[in-house]
């Protein structure tokens, strides 16, 4: 199982030759398969997309492997929902693929608490456009 | 062996808690019943990397996938919108953004301003001091001088600042002449006793550690025990038991098996969805369970060139335009919206589409999240939902959970008029969005996750052919039996209703506290 799972998530997210690693080669099947099992209906639905993928799935080229996930994807698009949540959640979480998120895009590879991030001044300033216009509520009785 | 209470609170949420704190006194019994536990926010998942798991699992705000101890099944499947409500001390408050805004004083005269609906039996200037005195307790930042709004008291503590992304959403708005504000949230900019200041992380739905942002647990239960309350927390309410127009005893069961609290007042502070299973057969008003109103709700998000790291502050509380708010006749529709800022969200939640779609999986994938993750800002558009008569809260035939308790069920579709001022407001949105400078735009027609203000099934009015409940909340017809809850509300507005419910809920209980009891426990 886990090699057709490593096919799979190799083909979900593939690598870019450059930044970021395929999924299935980075070592995230067992992870994303305990992941599937969190989920409700989740180890079910990651059964039965394993079931559907063809023979020989694992050595075919990206763009057939995508061909044939298409067509899983469009016959039973809930289970395939799941099994995307699962690879995508194996994914985001894991350390590595989130120091490659913190060099591209700044975003931290730490939790959000307890450092968080400077809280700034309300710059009251800004408003003074919205003063000027005066007041747009309807008064009553 | 039987207790006794003089009143009975069903429910220790926003609402259950403030009528809590309100009504106590010396020689005034008051028992909270809560199915849920308490969270302890100070080991949020915010603490972890994986923190956007929970949002998931156990603080998926979806009772049925969520699927916690606390949790009953709801059967949505006439609804076009799914529940989403929190069952814990501390109720929906728990999971939430804690934007913080209040009615308009037109919003609780629709009848007499628009034609429709009904004017509500209390005013905004009868909630005026409670909803001073309850920013006063939950905490909020904000700043006075809205002109969206009526003057109103100054902010405990300064607004939240804006972001990269809403600074260029704020001259937007400005370009196009529009107003916009500061939201008030009930988030402390400032420390206060325990409570620390924000430090900006961002995910507020999941809990604050720093107990920053207000839950009704931090900021009522302590003070209300302090007086004398008594919470229950894991105490399920089975049964109400009526004889004549009165509620004699309150039938729960804990992790000490069935129990009994004979009663002087009972108070139901548990959401329309829970306070059906054990008001059907109670509430004999035909209204009971009608008229359900639910804020459908669409986002509009703009994707910008450069990355505005908008992952940074509240996710919910930073600015809102309340430029379409009040009706005007040219626009089609009657009543108004609001447009709600949302910051960007965590990495994951961005691929699993965030407030939009989910990112495509295969060969662009990783193009696509780079363009998007921090590079997006969101706005609701917040819909005056009006109440309609098949929009209903009712309970299943056969159904059941494992207390033996009826299965309610959601029955909601989104009715002409709303779906007018969604398709107007979605315009409105993009347009800002696009004057920001956002090169992008994704629409989420209608939030189908987003049955979280649930209103209008046990609405006030002057008497049982207006309403199920008086001002206060007193179930007309029935001697000793409440409702604080948004189920009370007549009308929905176009804002989040917390800060109302919990205002109405101060002033019933200052009334039942003040005299005003017209039952007493007899032991």
């Amino acid at each position: 199982m886990t090699g057709r799972l490593t096919a799979l998530l190799d083909t979900l997210l593939p690598g870019d030759g450059a930044d970021w690693p395929a999924a299935g080669a980075h070592g995230l099947a067992v992870h994303a398969a305990t992941l599937a099992d969190d989920m409700l209906g989740g180890a079910e639905a990651m059964a039965a997309v394993l079931d559907a993928l063809p023979q020989g799935f694992a050595d075919l080229p990206q763009l057939r492997r995508e061909e044939f996930l298409h067509e899983i994807e469009a016959q039973d698009a809930a289970r395939f929902d799941a099994v995307i949540t699962a690879a995508y959640n194996a994914y985001y979480t894991d350390p590595a693929i989130r120091d490659i998120i913190e060099r591209l895009t700044g975003y931290p590879n730490r939790p959000p608490q307890p450092e968080g991030y400077v809280l700034d001044q309300f710059d009251e300033s800004l408003l003074d456009a919205v003063k000027a216009r005066g007041p747009i509520w309807r008064p009553v009785d | 062996m039987t207790q006794t209470a003089d009143i009975v609170i069903v429910g220790a949420g926003a609402a259950g808690l403030a009528f809590a704190w309100a009504a106590v006194a010396p020689g005034i019994k008051v028992v909270v019943l809560e199915a849920g536990g308490h969270v302890d926010q100070r080991v949020a998942p915010s603490l972890a990397s994986d923190w956007e798991l929970a949002l998931q699992t156990t603080f998926n705000a979806n009772p049925n996938l969520r699927r916690g101890a606390a949790d009953y099944p709801v059967d949505d499947s006439e609804s076009v919108i799914r529940p989403a409500i929190f069952n814990a001390v501390g109720g929906s408050t728990i999971r939430w953004g804690a934007h913080f805004p209040r009615l308009r004083p037109s919003d609780f005269r629709k009848r007499t301003l628009d034609g429709v609906a009904a004017d509500w039996p209390v005013s905004y200037k009868d909630l005026e001091p409670f909803y001073d005195l309850n920013d006063e307790i939950m905490g909020v930042s904000g700043l006075a001088g809205d002109p969206g709004n009526p003057p109103r008291a100054p902010r405990s503590c300064p607004p939240l600042p804006l972001c990269p992304a809403t600074r260029l959403l704020a001259a937007a708005y400005d370009r196009l002449g529009w107003h916009w504000w500061p939201s008030d949230a009930a988030i402390l900019s400032r420390a206060r006793g325990t409570r620390e200041a924000c430090n900006n992380c961002g995910p507020c739905g999941v809990g604050c550690p720093r107990h920053a942002r207000a839950s009704a647990d931090i900021a009522y239960l302590g003070v209300a025990q302090a007086q004398g309350v008594e919470l229950r927390p894991g105490a399920v309410v089975t049964k109400l038991e009526r004889l004549g127009h009165d509620i004699t005893d309150v039938h729960y069961v804990d992790a000490n098996g069935p129990a009994r609290l004979s009663c002087g007042e009972v108070v139901m502070a548990g959401n329309a969805l829970g306070n059906a299973r054990l008001l059907t057969g109670i509430i004999d008003n035909p209204l009971f369970g009608c008229g359900l109103m639910l804020h459908p709700t669409a986002i509009v998000t703009g994707l910008f060139k450069h990355n505005q790291q908008s992952w940074r502050g509240a996710f919910a509380s930073a600015l809102v335009s309340q430029e379409f708010y009040e009706s005007d006749e040219s626009r089609g529709f009657i009543g108004g919206l609001q447009l709600q800022a949302l910051r960007g969200q965590g990495p994951l939640t961005t691929a699993l589409g965030g407030y939009g779609l989910r990112l495509p999986w295969g060969q662009r994938h990783k193009e696509d999240f780079v363009a998007r993750f921090g590079h997006s800002l969101s706005l609701t558009v917040t819909c005056d939902d009006l109440p309609e008569g098949a929009n209903r809260i009712a309970l299943h035939a056969t159904q059941t959970d494992r207390h033996g308790l009826p299965v309610p069920r959601m029955i909601y579709r989104v009715g002409e008029n709303s779906q007018k001022m969604l398709d107007y407001g979605i315009k409105r949105a993009s347009e800002a969005l696009r004057e920001a400078g956002a090169r992008q735009i994704a629409v989420n027609p209608l939030v189908r996750n987003g049955g979280f203000h649930l209103m209008g099934t046990a609405r006030m009015g002057v008497d049982d052919h207006a309403g199920v409940t008086d001002a206060r909340g007193r179930v007309h017809g029935m001697n000793n039996l409440s409702i604080v809850d948004a189920s009370t509300f007549v009308t929905a507005a176009a804002v989040n209703p917390t800060p109302t419910l919990q205002a109405i809920a101060l002033r019933a209980g200052t009334a039942m506290r003040d005299g005003k009891i017209t039952q007493r426990a007899i032991a």
